[in-house]
């Protein structure tokens, strides 16, 4: 099957097209190495055998991941983090882009007021929303704290990140894409299923990655929400007496090798997935 | 449609990739935890033994473990688990192991920065924390908002311990019993690189000198900063100070900012700072310096100012309405015997208030450090000014923010 | 053209017959459990942080109910607030400008160059080091900005510079640095899922008009994704009129930001003070977004008809 030709390539080329393609490649680049150097070293902290991370390196061990092997509570937390982590970020995602919809496109009185509302838990500083919600929640509601209050307080400032990105791109969304479909018989649900919802699927896929970025290092309001447990982020912010070893770089460094491997593995199974439909595809038309 | 088609199977199919990995990496993480928690004991002896980092438990911290597992005598009493509200230099996660494994009594430890923010929260939650860690005037604080309650010290065999007079603070005790087990202290002293600065300093005006522009570093804490500003411009009780010696606790505030290389929000920025030479002078706790030098930095010498300084010690209290106060005497039996100090003392390098450890870090060669660290003279705490909850503290950081805001 | 107001758009068949007010009831059915957590989670808490910012908090640290407006008149009366305040959006404008000058070449680099598979990997690629602890990344920021770091080796190291350069060192460019660093995923996300709409053919069309790229790009491109630009200015600025931590961890003894004298407060449980401050900032930023609601138009062009 003949690749289909992108618009991209028949475009019509400026004077500088290619100085802007390699500008943009290497800007590209430099991003990402400014992104990454802080994580090479956040990395090689945490093989080296000084207790304080930090340069200059003495010498080379894997001693921290030993004791980060035997230490049950620090990964105790990791678990909470993360568990935290997603179920925030699929709850935060669903509430979030049900709320855009009907923002957008005129469900809901006052419109910019409400959008005002919601980005104001954006404005507030972490720690007096935390102590506002600590408040409410025991003189309030009086309900004990533990991880539910904290999902709870995590979601006020992750559900805004969502609502803004998705309403952003639902704003510019090219409505007769959705007339076309009605003409054709669709009804509201399968034109949702099949046009919308994969077409704003980018910017949903956005905020979900900014709701896991928000809540895995939360701190401050995690602090005030939380009952008798510990999450990764507040390991590390409390032991402020005596500071962090490079125990946690070692656990910093798995987690984002376990991370990376399980994306790798996502997208490349992605891939495969694709081609095998691509070739299903094709005997099927030989057919 | 099949573009769409594609996209849309694409999308679940990523969705679906992505929650079963995460479900087996969390799954199977945790399930790593559930195994090496059970095996940490040996693990966590097997690994502080040949240990080469310089500040980890040495040999004595595997030997402690053991042997306070022979000494605390498995009688058949409370189990399970209680929480625990503390700084992370109480505990260390061998001993609490071995706890479990000799008494069947855990604690769910969840750690904090600031006294004031555990007392937020115990103020909140109650009861849903046993027992929380406190220092100097913060006990009597937390009883007066009656959030503990007091118990007495010496129906514990184990506080026979301690130095004596740890077990008769006159602001922890009470008619109805002592407030809190006491565990460490420390003064805030002045330490500096002699070799930099001009040796035979004696006095809180060092921090002040402009020689040193920005050179000094000082931990983020405005109460305490201006605490010590308020000693040396010679104030009494720095932590209930007047609107007059607030001002003059000011005026030495603006002439210490400049040389304030910055607020160091963690010890270990502080420790860092001194060891690679961008600090020269630190005000810092016990310890420090001993850090400093493990990790290659300079060799420095600490004073206490003669104006006098501030300080902490402190407890472990009992939170009222505890769920599971019955486990914390049976606890407390067995984390306070003077194995685990003494090998807490070697990894925190604090001094403690145990006596019984001081012998052992003689018998373990230990004496010269235990020594620098002031370990055997514990009545130090009664030169300092101790901290806790001060009525000026508002006042204080109205001042403070004027001198650092922009 | 993209936007074009059909006759009766109103009645976009997604939204259903306009009229009815079951009907548009129905229509807001989705919303509710984000109002809900809006309501409920947010609003009332922030109450309550009203009703306290007009108490006092006594020498016992307790909040007692004594009406007074004394915790706004700090912020106007003694002047480190105001000064403390200018000093942080100036901070905030250039980081913003930074970040967006930064992440739309790049955001566009994606959208336009590559594919959509090699687009999530680059996306996940710039995400995934924002899931490990920022206090680390931010020392790990120090150990390459440091008066030792790797930068001032580097540039010793190839004699650019005899001494090691102070010029990061726990001051304002370093927490610019940082910043930047800290916001520019959030300004990338926002611009990505605005540019990722954007029909290029239209840049086709319009130099088959004669436009110049560059014409193309100003005329036709930006204004299209400018929900996304100001959705990334949003993103960026505003949080950096609560951060504190940034400054605390990389800045010196002047690098205080706003929410650092905020904090001050707070983290000694003066909440009314505290509270009062930080209801004057987010009452700012609530004005600036009144005034210019324009902008912020956050309807349909469909529905605005």
């Amino acid at each position: 099957m003949p690749k289909k030709a992108s618009p991209v390539d028949s475009m019509p080329v400026g004077r500088f097209a290619r100085q802007t393609r390699w500008g943009l490649i290497a800007l590209t680049g430099a991003v990402l190495v400014f992104l990454y150097l802080p994580i090479a070293f956040l990395i090689l902290f945490s093989f080296e055998t000084a207790a304080t991370p930090g340069l200059p390196i003495t010498g080379l061990t894997l001693h921290w991941y030993q004791v980060l092997f035997a230490d049950g509570s620090i990964q105790k937390a990791v678990g909470t983090s993360v568990l935290v982590a997603l179920i925030v970020t699929v709850i935060a995602t669903i509430v979030g882009t049900m709320v855009a919809f009907p923002l957008v496109r005129g469900g809901l009185p006052k419109p910019g007021v409400l959008r005002l509302g919601f980005t104001m838990p954006i404005m507030i500083p972490g720690v007096l929303l935390g102590i506002g919600l600590l408040i409410f929640f025991r003189q309030v509601l009086k309900v004990p704290l533990g991880l539910q209050t904290v999902v709870a307080g995590h979601l006020v400032f992750t559900i805004p990140f969502v609502v803004l990105i998705v309403s952003a791109r639902l704003q510019g969304f090219d409505r007769r894409l959705e007339w076309a479909a009605a003409d054709l018989g669709a009804d509201t649900r399968r034109t949702l299923r099949y046009i919308v919802l994969p077409l704003i699927a980018p910017a949903i896929l956005a905020g979900a990655l900014m709701c896991v970025t928000l809540s895995i290092d939360e701190f401050v309001i995690t602090f005030f929400t939380i009952g008798p447990q510990q999450t990764l982020p507040l390991y590390i912010y409390t032991q402020i007496k005596f500071g962090v070893t490079p125990e946690v770089n070692a656990l910093a460094t798995l987690m984002l090798a376990v991370t990376m491997t399980l994306l790798l593995l996502g997208t490349g199974l992605m891939a495969l997935r694709g081609r095998v439909t691509a070739r299903r595809r094709r005997n099927a038309e030989q057919l | 449609m099949d573009e769409l088609t594609r996209q849309l199977r694409r999308r679940e199919f990523l969705k679906l990739a992505g929650a079963v990995g995460a479900t087996a990496g969390l799954g199977a993480f945790l399930a790593a935890c559930g195994a090496s928690t059970a095996s940490t004991a040996a693990s966590a002896v097997a690994s502080a033994a040949p240990s080469a980092a310089p500040s980890m438990a040495p040999t004595a911290a595997a030997s402690a473990a053991a042997s306070v597992a022979a000494s605390v005598a498995p009688t058949p009493g409370p189990t399970g688990t209680f929480n625990w509200l503390t700084w992370s230099d109480h505990w260390y996660q061998a001993e609490l192991d071995n706890i479990k494994a000799a008494i069947n009594i855990s604690a769910n430890v969840t750690s904090f920065s600031d006294n004031i923010d555990a007392y937020t929260k115990i103020q909140q939650v109650g009861g849903q924390v046993d027992m929380v860690s406190g220092d100097a005037l913060w006990v009597p604080h937390y009883y007066e908002s009656q959030l503990i309650d007091p118990f007495d010290i010496n129906s514990l065999q184990v506080a026979s311990q301690l130095y004596s007079v740890a077990r008769a603070f006159s602001i922890w005790t009470t008619p109805a019993g002592y407030l809190g087990y006491p565990n460490g202290w420390s003064p805030v002293q002045i330490t500096y690189d002699p070799a930099h600065v001009t040796a035979g300093a004696d006095s809180w005006q060092l921090l002040l000198d402009p020689k040193y522009k920005k050179r000094v570093i000082v931990e983020d804490q405005p109460v305490e900063i201006m605490a010590y500003m308020g000693k040396a411009a010679g104030v009494k009780d720095p932590y209930n100070m007047t609107a007059d010696e607030i001002a003059q606790a000011k005026a030495l505030l603006v002439q210490l900012k400049p040389n304030i290389l910055r607020l160091a929000p963690q010890n270990t920025d502080t420790i860092a700072a001194l060891k690679n030479g961008e600090a020269w002078i630190a005000t810092i706790n016990l310890g420090a310096d001993i850090s400093v030098k493990n990790q290659g930095g300079p060799e420095l010498t600490t004073f206490t100012p003669k104006e006098g300084t501030i300080g902490w010690m402190d407890s472990e209290m009992i939170v009222h309405g505890g769920g599971n106060t019955n486990l914390l005497m049976p606890f407390l039996e067995a984390h306070e015997q003077a194995e685990n100090v003494a090998a807490n003392f070697m990894i925190n390098k604090r001094p403690l208030f145990n006596e019984k450890a001081y012998k052992l870090l003689i018998n373990q060669g230990q004496q010269e450090l235990a020594d620098h660290m002031l370990y055997n003279k514990p009545e130090t705490v009664n030169t300092m000014t101790l901290k806790g909850p001060g009525s000026s503290t508002q006042a204080v950081i109205a001042a403070f923010n004027d001198v650092f805001g922009a | 053209m993209t936007g074009e107001v059909r006759d009766g758009a109103g009645a976009a068949p997604l939204a259903g017959s306009s009229n009815g007010f079951l009907k548009r009831a129905g229509r807001a059915v989705p919303a509710l459990p984000g109002l809900a957590v809006l309501l409920f989670l947010f609003v009332v808490p922030m109450l309550i942080m009203f009703l306290f910012s007009f108490w006092k908090t006594n020498g016992d640290f307790k909040v007692v109910q004594e009406w007074n407006i004394g915790n706004y008149l700090r912020f106007f009366t003694e002047g480190t607030y105001l000064r403390t305040f200018v000093k942080t959006l100036v901070m905030g404008t250039i980081v913003t400008i930074a970040a967006l000058g930064i992440s739309l070449p790049f955001a566009y680099f994606l959208v336009r160059y590559t594919g959509q598979r090699t687009q999530r990997i680059v996306l996940l690629a710039v995400i995934v080091p924002f899931w490990t602890s920022y206090l680390l990344r931010v020392y790990a920021w120090q150990a390459i900005l440091g008066e030792h770091g790797a930068l001032n080796q580097f540039f010793m190291g190839i004699g650019l510079i005899d001494k090691p350069s102070m010029f990061f060192v726990y001051d304002d460019p370093g927490v610019f640095v940082v910043l930047t660093y800290v916001y520019f995923p959030f300004a990338v996300l926002a611009l990505y899922s605005a540019l990722e709409k954007f029909d290029f053919t239209q840049l086709t069309a319009a130099q088959d008009l004669g436009a110049r790229p560059d014409q193309a790009f100003r005329y036709i491109l930006l204004p299209q994704i400018r929900a996304g630009v100001i959705t990334a200015c949003i993103f960026v600025f505003i949080p950096i009129l609560g951060e504190f931590l940034t400054p605390t961890l990389v800045g010196g003894a002047q690098s205080s930001l706003i929410a650092n004298l905020i904090v001050n407060y707070l983290r000694q449980a003066q909440f009314p003070e505290g509270a009062a401050l930080a209801i004057i900032i987010a009452g700012f930023v609530t004005l600036v977004m009144i005034v210019f609601r324009k902008s912020f138009r956050v309807e349909d062009v469909v529905t605005r008809a």
